[in-house]
């Protein structure tokens, strides 16, 4: 569904990714490893459209995201759950989630459907739902995140870095809607970045390592074994 | 000071406090949403005020009913703001959005001299007057004084309308959001599918034409002569600042302290008239440099 093929960018002149092959099948959950600043953070922008692309295409669903506007490729059913939340904080936590599926006109009884579903799958943002954005602690947030990408995230959804900063026991929380997430929705593809790969070895079926911008499949997903073989442990 | 007096020099500075509101609202919003100070923000004032002043003396002339100038104020504040202030944004600002700030300034400015002159040329540099507006609306007598229903009542109302029906727009209509979401974050908002471009463009237009009221609804009370624009934009600027850039509610309430210092001044020291405005923005910046009314940043992690 997301096929990406020698994809380069860059940032101010310095190269952040070299030659990016990468492939994710519907409903595919697929771990992005990397170390800070190794490229993690710029792929995914590259795929939502913020990265100035020098070589290469992203293709999703069979059409080049190049002639995409980067505010349509939501509209592609796109959600994105940026490393630091990047909540609005003016507004409610369910104003927040909302305000996507407002933004592109989605019918409201469509956008209540689309709410039941989050909340089933993060039961604690049902309560915290017309609390200020402002407020809320950093597992919050990220969970306030993660439901605003699902949201419009119909088909493929980006987590940057969802497990950086949290407590272990709201990491234990979060992976639990994630593993929810999973089997409410097995058609969404769920592509995940994280720099600790032990935290998602329970989820993805298939891991790349991305080491200064360069991206290898790791072979037999993210067994402890082959790990140590990709030096990343 | 007599009681009375200090209340009847507060109706003067709630009118003149509304028409600086006006101008100042739009300065503000242009800023917070785009990160640019609009010097030519002024001009769309003065020319807001020709187009309308013009357009009423011609309906005079052809002999239509005079109440048909209070939609030809809107109508010329529209006009104005879409065309003059959209061709700005869209021909200008657009590409300089995330450079220099001297950059932005300069630009801005140039914009202001060209449409100064500009303006000299298609409306001349005679006074024009045209008050049949306000006369039609009558007077009330408040303590044996002659107020005038246009600045008493009018003006405040327009300036109070626009102040409620920017709050509700911004925060209840799903455009409105659409704009503090990418005032606050426009990458986040373009990854929620907002198209930061467009409310750019119309943030521009809505500012523009909120100064283009301004100087619509001062047509009727004062008579325009070259040099308007560029009295409006340096108070207004004034309380764009005093109230913290970027601030709606914050904006109205800094201009009425700056309209009510100035008409007190008028009445019991008519020599500090014209400094008032400046003194309350130094009082204020040197207290809270940031403004009256900015909120403290919210955290990132």
């Amino acid at each position: 569904m997301l096929e990406i093929m020698g994809l380069s960018a860059e940032i101010e002149g310095v190269q952040v990714l070299r030659q990016v092959d990468f492939a994710l099948a519907e409903g595919a959950t697929v771990a992005l490893i990397g170390r800070n600043g190794a490229g993690k953070t710029s792929l995914l922008r590259a795929i939502m459209g913020f990265m100035k692309v020098t070589g290469g295409s992203i293709a999703f669903a069979g059409r080049a995201l190049a002639e995409v506007k980067p505010h349509d490729r939501p509209r592609l059913g796109i959600g994105y759950a940026p490393e630091d939340r990047r909540l609005f904080s003016t507004f409610t936590i369910e104003e927040n989630i909302r305000l996507p599926a407002e933004v592109m006109k989605v019918l409201p009884s469509e956008i209540a459907r689309r709410l039941e579903g989050i909340y089933q799958v993060l039961p604690e943002l049902a309560d915290l739902r017309h609390r200020p954005a402002a407020g809320l602690s950093g597992g919050q947030g990220k969970m306030a995140a993660l439901a605003r990408a699902l949201m419009v995230g119909q088909r493929l959804i980006l987590l940057d870095e969802p497990f950086q900063g949290l407590a272990p026991v709201l990491a234990q929380r979060y992976a639990a809607a994630l593993r929810a997430l999973r089997d409410s929705h097995p058609d969404i593809a769920l592509l995940i970045t994280e720099s600790n790969p032990s935290l998602l070895r329970n989820f993805a079926e298939r891991a790349y390592a991305i080491e200064r911008g360069e991206v290898t499949e790791v072979a037999g997903g993210l067994a402890a074994s082959s790990l140590a073989a990709a030096g990343l442990h | 000071m007599p009681p009375e007096m200090i209340f009847l020099a507060a109706l003067d500075g709630i009118a003149y406090g509304s028409l600086i509101f006006l101008v100042a609202v739009g300065l503000s919003l242009i800023f917070g949403v785009l990160g640019v100070l609009n010097v030519a923000h002024g001009s769309f004032y003065a020319i807001g005020a020709y187009v309308a002043a013009s357009a009423v003396l011609a309906a005079g002339g052809m002999g239509l009913p005079t109440w048909l100038a209070f939609p030809l104020f809107l109508a010329a504040a529209i006009l104005v703001g879409v065309v003059i202030g959209g061709l700005v944004e869209a021909l200008l600002l657009r590409r300089i959005y995330g450079k220099e700030e001297v950059l932005q300034l300069l630009v801005t400015f140039a914009v202001f001299m060209i449409l100064e002159d500009a303006q000299k040329v298609v409306f001349g540099v005679r006074p024009l007057f045209a008050n049949a507006p306000m006369n039609w609306l009558g007077t009330v007598e408040v303590f044996g004084i002659f107020y005038t229903r246009y600045q008493l009542i009018l003006i405040p109302l327009v300036a109070l309308a626009v102040l409620v029906g920017l709050r509700l727009f911004l925060r209840r209509t799903s455009f409105g959001r659409a704009i503090v979401a990418v005032t606050q974050d426009r990458e986040a908002a373009m990854a929620m599918g907002i198209d930061a471009t467009r409310i750019y463009l119309f943030t521009f237009m809505i500012g523009a034409s909120l100064a283009a009221l301004g100087g619509a609804l001062s047509s009727a009370t004062t008579s325009l002569t070259p040099g308007i624009g560029s009295g409006m934009i340096v108070l207004s600027f004034a309380v764009a600042a005093t109230a913290g850039l970027g601030r709606i509610e914050g904006a109205a309430v800094a201009a009425l302290m700056i309209g009510l210092g100035r008409s007190i001044a008028v009445y019991f020291a008519p020599e500090f008239d014209v400094l008032i405005p400046y003194l309350i923005m130094v009082a204020v910046l040197l207290i809270k440099p940031e403004g009256l009314f900015t909120t403290v940043q919210t955290r990132k992690v």
